[in-house]
C-alpha cells in the first residue's frame, strides 16, 4: 500500500467527523475536527489500522488568531495523519482524553495540560510531567503570552517522595531519582509483595531543560546546536532530524553526498550506542567482564567519530544545507579497518549473550512482550522490534540517503530480554554492513549548499530512526530567522510504558534490567533543573545553584 | 549451553598491554580535525558578525574599530565556548580556525578563559577606551 492509498484511508475513516482537510506536504494529511469528537475519530482511526499516536503537538496560534491547537500525529509507515482540535485561549479549554485507547497518550496529555493549559477530561495521571511541584498555576510555558517572570516558585505541600515503608496492604519501594542503578535521575515507585511487583509508577523531568521553549528564542542555526545538547548518544539523530525539517521548509536540496555522510554517521552512533547500552545491561546483571569489554571496544568507534567529526560526542557534522567534513581515502580505510573488528567482537557477543548460561538466566523469558502488546504500548525501535513489530522509519518512510542506500530490519518473535541482545547485537552486524556500503560509494558532490538566514512560513514533520526508536520532530515557521514552535517526541517516554506495565508479576531484581533493557534515556525526555530543597523549592537558577555549590564545599 | 565462554578471553586479556593511557605522562595523539582553541586573524576579516550571530553559545565578539583600515579585535570566551565550529562554517573569508594542539584549556582563574585576538596597538586603544568602565558580566547577588 502506498502512502496516497494510505492517506485516502484515513480521510475515509475520519470523513463522519471532519470540518476541514488540507495537505501541507506530500505525505500529510491535516484534519480539523470538534473537541467533542476527538475520542470518537481516534476510535475511528484506531479501528482503520490508520497507524499509531506518535505525538501529540500544542500548538499556540497567538493572541490574534485567538485560539489554541492540539495536533495528534498519527504515523501510518510515511503517512502522518494530524487530527486537528482547535480550542479556545479564554477560559478553561478542554479536551477528552484517549488515554483509554491509547495508553501512551497518558504522557502526551500530561505534557499538554501543563505546557498548553489544557484540560485534559479523564486521563489517568493530571499532575506534572515534566514541570516541577511548586510551578504556579495558570502559567503555560507553550503559550505565546507566557513571561519568564511569571514562572516564579510557589509555596505549595510539594508530594513527598514517599519512604520505605508500608501504605495499607502495600510495601513501597522507592527508586530514584538519585540511585546507584540508574545512570540518570529517575523517580520509581514499585509496590511489592514479597519479591513479586504489583504495581509502578514513575516521575520524570528532574533533567528538564526547557529546550523546546528555548529555540524560539534562538535563530535557526543557534537552535541546531541546541538540539543536539538534547541528548550525548543520539545527538546526531537531533541534528538530522531538524536539518531534515529546516531543510524542508526552506525548500533547499542538499547534495546526495551530504546525505551520505550524514546516514554514515547515524550508523555509527548506532554503533556506539547499542555497545553502550550492552555494557550497561550486562553491569545490571552483574556481568562486569562484559561490561568493560564492551565500554572498551566501543572506543574503536569513538576514536573513529572523533577522527571523522572532530569530537567523540555532539559530533555537530550537520549543517544547515549540508555536512561539515568529507570522507577520504584515509578516514574511508581506517573505518574498513574498525568494521573489520568490531563485526567479530560483535559475533563474539552474539555467541555469549545467547551461550551463556548464568546470563541466560536473568534475561530468557523476562518481560516478554507479545506483538500485541507492542502494538498497544505503542513500543519503538528495537523494544518492538524484539517482539516482531516491525516499525521503523528508516524503512517505513526512507529519509535521506536511506532511500538509495537502505538497510535489513532486524526482528525477532520472543519478546524478552533475550531478544532484545539479539535484535540490537544483530542490528549493529547489518550496521557495519551499511557503513561499509556507504564509505565504498559514497555518491559525488558537494559538502554544503547555501542556505538562507530566514524561513519560509509552513510547518513540517520530520521524523528519524534514533538508536532507541523513532524520534518526531515537529516545526513550525513564520518566516522569521527563528523558529515559531518546535516539538519534539524522543522514543524513550514511549518505551515507558511497556517496561511499567510489564514489571507487574516480575521480581524487584528484574527490575534493573527491565528497564535499561530499553535502553531508557532520560536527558532526551526531560528538556529545567529541579532540584528538591529544604525551603521547598525545586527550581534553582544558576546563580543559585553556585552560590549552593560553594557553600556546600566550604562547610565539608 | 556453555559455561565460562569468556575463559579463553580473559587469558588473553591477561597478556595484553592495558589499553588505558598514561595522560599526562603521555600526551595522546588527537584526531587532526579535533576542535580546540579557536584562533582568530584579523587581516581576512571584514567585520561582517555573522560569526557572533550564529554562535549558540555567545562567545564571539567582534569589535570593529575601523573597517576600512582593518581594525578588528575579536574577544572570545573560552569558558563559554562549546567547540562546535559554526563559526568557522560561518565565516566566509576562513579567518578562523581551531587548533588540534591547543585542548589542554584548564585554568585556575576564570581571567584565563578570555582570549583578545587582534593588533598590539589595536588591542591598547580598545583597553584604553575601556578602562575605568570595564564591562563584566552580572555577578551573582
Amino acid at each position: 500500500m502506498n502512502t496516497e492509498a494510505r492517506l485516502q484511508r484515513a480521510k475515509d475513516a475520519l470523513a463522519p467527523f471532519t470540518r476541514e482537510t488540507f495537505a501541507p506536504e506530500t505525505n500529510r494529511l491535516d484534519v480539523v475536527i470538534d473537541a467533542g469528537d476527538l475520542t470518537k475519530a481516534t476510535a475511528a482511526m484506531l479501528a482503520a489500522d490508520c497507524g499509531y499516536l506518535s505525538a501529540i503537538t500544542g500548538l499556540d496560534l497567538g493572541v490574534e488568531a485567538g485560539y489554541m491547537e492540539a495536533l495528534y500525529h498519527f504515523c501510518d509507515a510515511a503517512a502522518v495523519t494530524s487530527l486537528r482540535v482547535r480550542l479556545s485561549r479564554e477560559g478553561q479549554p478542554e479536551i477528552d482524553s484517549v488515554a483509554d485507547q491509547v495508553p501512551v497518550a497518558s504522557f502526551y496529555e500530561r505534557e499538554l495540560s501543563e505546557m498548553l493549559g489544557v484540560t485534559v477530561v479523564g486521563t489517568p495521571d493530571p499532575t506534572h510531567l515534566f514541570l516541577p511541584d511548586d510551578w504556579p498555576d495558570g502559567v503555560f510555558p507553550n503559550r505565546r503570552d507566557f513571561k519568564i517572570e511569571d514562572a516564579a516558585p510557589v509555596e505549595r505541600d510539594v508530594p513527598k517522595i514517599p519512604e520505605q515503608g508500608r501504605m495499607g496492604n502495600k510495601f513501597i519501594v522507592p527508586i530514584g531519582p538519585q540511585h546507584p542503578a540508574l545512570k540518570e535521575p529517575g523517580h520509581f515507585e514499585f509496590a511489592v509483595d514479597g519479591e513479586i511487583i504489583t504495581g509502578a509508577r514513575m516521575r520524570l523531568g528532574y533533567v528538564h531543560r526547557g529546550i523546546e521553549k528555548a529555540t524560539e528564542q534562538r535563530n535557526w542555526i543557534q537552535n541546531l546546536y541546541l538540539l543536539e545538547r538534547i541528548c550525548g548518544i543520539c545527538s546526531h539523530t537531533h541534528t538530522s532530524a531538524y536539518a531534515m525539517g529546516v531543510e524542508k521548509l526552506a525548500q533547499v536540496e542538499v547534495s546526495p553526498r551530504a546525505l551520505a555522510i550524514r546516514e554514515l554517521i547515524a550508523g555509527m552512533e548506532r554503533i556506539h550506542s547499542h555497545l553502550l547500552w550492552l555494557g550497561v545491561v550486562a553491569h545490571e546483571a552483574g556481568f562486569d567482564t562484559l561490561f568493560m569489554y564492551s565500554w572498551r571496544d566501543r572506543e574503536t568507534i569513538m576514536n573513529l567519530l572523533e577522527e571523522i567529526t572532530g569530537n567523540r560526542v555532539n559530533y555537530s557534522i550537520s549543517v544547515l544545507g549540508g555536512v561539515k567534513q568529507d570522507i577520504g581515502p584515509a578516514e574511508s580505510k581506517s573505518i574498513h579497518k574498525a568494521m573489520d573488528y568490531l563485526e567479530e567482537r560483535i559475533r563474539y557477543y552474539l555467541d555469549i549473550v545467547s551461550t551463556d548460561a548464568m546470563f541466560l538466566q536473568r534475561t530468557r523469558g523476562i518481560g516478554t512482550m507479545t506483538r500485541d502488546e507492542a502494538i498497544l504500548y505503542g513500543a519503538l525501535g528495537p523494544t518492538a522490534r524484539a517482539s516482531g513489530l516491525v516499525r521503523d522509519v528508516r524503512l517505513d518512510s526512507p529519509y535521506g540517503a536511506y532511500k538509495h542506500f537502505p538497510i535489513s530490519i532486524v526482528t525477532d518473535e520472543r519478546g524478552d530480554l533475550e531478544a532484545k541482545f539479539a535484535v540490537r547485537l544483530k542490528e549493529l552486524l547489518v550496521t557495519c554492513f551499511t557503513i561499509r556500503t556507504l564509505v565504498d560509494n559514497l555518491p559525488a558532490g558537494d559538502l554544503t549548499v547555501r542556505f538562507p538566514r530566514k524561513v519560509p512560513a509552513g510547518e513540517t514533520v520530520s521524523r528519524v530512526e534514533a538508536p532507541r526508536g523513532e524520534a518526531f520532530y515537529f516545526i513550525k515557521s513564520e518566516g522569521g530567522e527563528s523558529p515559531t514552535r518546535i516539538k519534539i517526541r524522543t522514543p524513550s517516554l514511549c518505551n515507558w510504558t511497556s517496561v511499567l506495565n510489564k514489571a507487574v508479576g516480575h521480581q524487584l531484581a528484574d527490575m534493573p534490567m527491565m528497564i535499561s533493557g530499553m535502553d531508557p534515556c532520560f536527558s532526551c525526555n526531560d528538556r529545567m533543573v529541579t532540584v528538591r530543597r529544604k525551603n521547598g523549592s525545586q527550581t534553582m537558577s544558576w546563580f543559585d545553584l553556585r552560590a549552593y555549590g560553594i557553600e556546600k564545599y566550604k562547610s565539608r | 549451553m556453555k559455561i565460562g565462554s569468556m575463559f579463553k578471553d580473559l587469558l588473553t586479556s591477561f597478556f595484553k598491554k592495558p589499553i588505558t593511557e598514561l595522560y599526562p605522562f603521555e600526551r595522546p595523539d588527537v584526531a587532526k580535525r579535533f576542535r580546540g582553541k579557536l584562533y582568530y586573524d584579523p587581516a581576512k576579516c571584514t567585520g561582517c558578525n555573522l560569526c557572533s550571530k550564529d554562535c549558540p553559545s555567545d562567545a564571539l565578539e567582534i569589535i570593529i574599530l575601523d573597517r576600512a583600515a582593518k581594525k578588528f579585535v575579536a574577544r572570545y570566551h573560552m569558558d563559554r565556548c562549546t567547540y562546535c565550529g559554526q563559526c568557522i562554517q560561518s565565516c566566509k573569508f576562513k579567518c578562523m580556525g581551531m587548533s588540534n594542539e591547543d585542548w589542554e584549556l584548564a585554568a585556575l582563574n576564570k581571567e584565563a578563559f578570555e582570549v583578545v585576538y587582534g593588533r598590539d596597538e589595536d588591542i591598547a586603544t580598545l583597553l584604553a577606551k575601556f578602562s575605568g568602565n570595564k564591562t563584566e558580566p552580572a555577578k551573582p547577588e
